[in-house]
């Protein structure tokens, strides 16, 4: 039985799968809303279950333990619900201030070191070393760093030698920008092969996969065609 | 009437759908007949290897998935490399969620590690043990780096985790090393408030689109080493010895790179071709 129930899990997440993807034929059907409304509604189920565990675990657990300062992280929290209210809203605006606040103070006390201090630290460095090549990557960086930074000179004239140098900065960041398009072309094609590679492994999925791909498709045609797609889908 | 842009205008202006169909059929043919085309390994895997393999038996590793479940599917391959490596070193692991959906991920992945844990005597509770979702944000992430056992009384089934090897552990600083699997989420909240904090090393695993800001991280030397996407899971996979799902999917990421770079080549050729006809273009009022 819970083979079954694994086997069937399985091939309706396959089938589910290529729901979502007609989404790529650019026309509505009620298959992909019906994909999209099963994944917002599961989603949203796991997120109260695990929030709600993640609420027991350190909130009453702690007070169990004697931690008591915790009863005002429960406090604040229902504090917070009353946003949706049209008259209390206000209410909600004390424990968002203390969050806010909060958040701001832990993220500046160590933001300055991580993205700053010590980035301009790796920059500042000596060109010179017994490594060729590593001699190389840092005149590279450190060209790059000062041409780029002369081309954000906004309040002077770029003129004379400035002039040549932020165009060279300016030419740096335009193959900075195609190595991170590069990287996220490399990226979003390996969310997509890794999930292909999972619905061909092991290999009794794989005509799963190509049936449900060959049945979506051809039901996004149809859906199409006959202009069902747009009575059906939802919003 | 006359194709007025003919071969360059259907190459500038062809259906987009073909390049989804096109991906899908470059993407799902090696993966069922794989062809098995070398790969190289670069200096940044040989630099992630040779950090984990710093790591002694007993040592504590906090093994942090900053992922969701798709994310997880660009990191399985240097997830399941990782984890093979500290099972056969005997590393002690406390795992950690950064998301919800990090709670589908452990029967995925102990089902893929089966072999090792089995040949390891690997088992829950005393070579490793599931903390769960732990990093709902940065004020949690900084209240468990200063103190783990008031913020984490029990493992992710409700189970005390006193009397376990965790009671070595009382702040960030007291783990070996932190291997975080990221697509972003709490992991910079962990470089500010353990990395910072206690000069914990840290090794990161992220995907694709986060590698050129983990870059400049390294470089700061705010992780000490980077494993890159799926290419430098397979990689790890080739240098371990463990041909896995990074190995096999590095055909379809080949053949995936050479179609992007055909359709970038075909939609130039068109459009210089097509733009060269401006008054065509004017006419059909296609831009």
């Amino acid at each position: 039985m819970n083979e079954f129930l694994e086997f069937a899990a399985v091939v309706m997440g396959i089938f589910i799968s290529f729901c979502m993807y007609t989404t790529l034929y650019g026309k509505p059907n009620p298959l992909r809303s019906w994909a999209e409304f099963s994944y917002l509604g599961a989603g949203t189920g796991v997120s109260v279950v695990i929030g709600l565990t993640y609420i027991w675990n350190t909130a009453i657990l702690g007070m169990q333990a004697g931690d008591w300062i915790l009863i005002f992280s429960i406090l604040f929290g229902l504090m917070m619900l009353f946003r949706v209210h049209p008259t209390y809203g206000y209410i909600s605006r004390l424990p968002l201030a203390f969050t806010v606040g909060t958040g701001l103070a832990l993220s500046l006390r160590t933001q300055i070191f991580t993205a700053f201090i010590r980035q301009i630290n790796a920059t500042i460095v000596k060109l010179w070393t017994n490594v060729p090549l590593e001699f190389v990557y840092r005149v590279t960086i450190a060209v790059s760093v000062i041409t780029i930074l002369t081309f954000f000179l906004y309040t002077m004239e770029l003129s004379g030698p400035l002039f040549w140098t932020s165009r060279v900065g300016e030419y740096l960041m335009y193959i900075g920008f195609g190595a991170i398009f590069a990287q996220t072309f490399m990226g979003r094609l390996g969310l997509f092969v890794g999930y292909m590679e999972s619905l061909t492994t092991p290999t009794w999925k794989t005509p799963y996969t190509l049936a449900s791909a060959l049945i979506c498709l051809i039901a996004a045609i149809l859906f199409d065609r006959t202009g069902l797609g747009e009575k059906l889908s939802a919003g | 009437m006359a194709d007025e842009g003919g071969i360059y205008k259907r190459m500038a202006t062809y259906d987009k759908r073909w390049v989804y169909v096109a991906l899908f059929i470059v993407v799902l043919g090696p993966l069922i007949n794989p062809i098995g085309m070398p790969i190289g390994i670069s200096a940044q895997t040989r630099h992630y290897k040779a950090e984990l393999d710093t790591l002694q038996e007993g040592d504590i590793v906090f093994s942090t998935w900053n992922m969701e479940f798709s994310g997880y599917m660009e990191l399985k391959p240097g997830v399941l490399a990782t984890h093979k490596m500290f099972i056969e070193k005997g590393v002690k692991l406390c795992i950690a969620f950064g998301h919800f959906e990090g709670v589908a991920l452990p029967p995925e992945i102990f089902k893929q590690l089966k072999k090792w844990t089995d040949d390891y005597d690997y088992t829950e509770g005393e070579d490793y043990i599931i903390i769960g979702y732990v990093f709902p944000n940065e004020a949690a992430v900084a209240a468990l780096a200063g103190d783990f056992h008031a913020n984490v009384r029990v493992d992710w089934r409700g189970e005390s985790i006193e009397g376990t090897f965790l009671d070595e552990i009382q702040n960030g600083g007291d783990f070996a090393m932190i291997s975080d699997y990221t697509t972003g989420l709490a992991t910079t909240n962990i470089i500010r408030h353990i990395v910072l904090e206690y000069d914990t090393p840290m090794v990161v695993n992220s995907i694709g689109v986060s590698v050129p800001g983990h870059l400049a991280n390294l470089d700061a030397g705010l992780i000490t080493a980077l494993l890159a996407s799926t290419r430098g899971g397979a990689e790890l996979e080739f240098l371990i010895g463990s041909p896995g799902p990074g190995l096999k999917s590095m055909d379809a990421f080949t053949f995936g790179h050479y179609s992007l770079i055909i359709f970038i080549i075909i939609g130039n050729i068109g459009h210089y071709g097509w733009t060269r006809r401006s008054g065509a273009r004017d006419r059909t009022g296609i831009r």
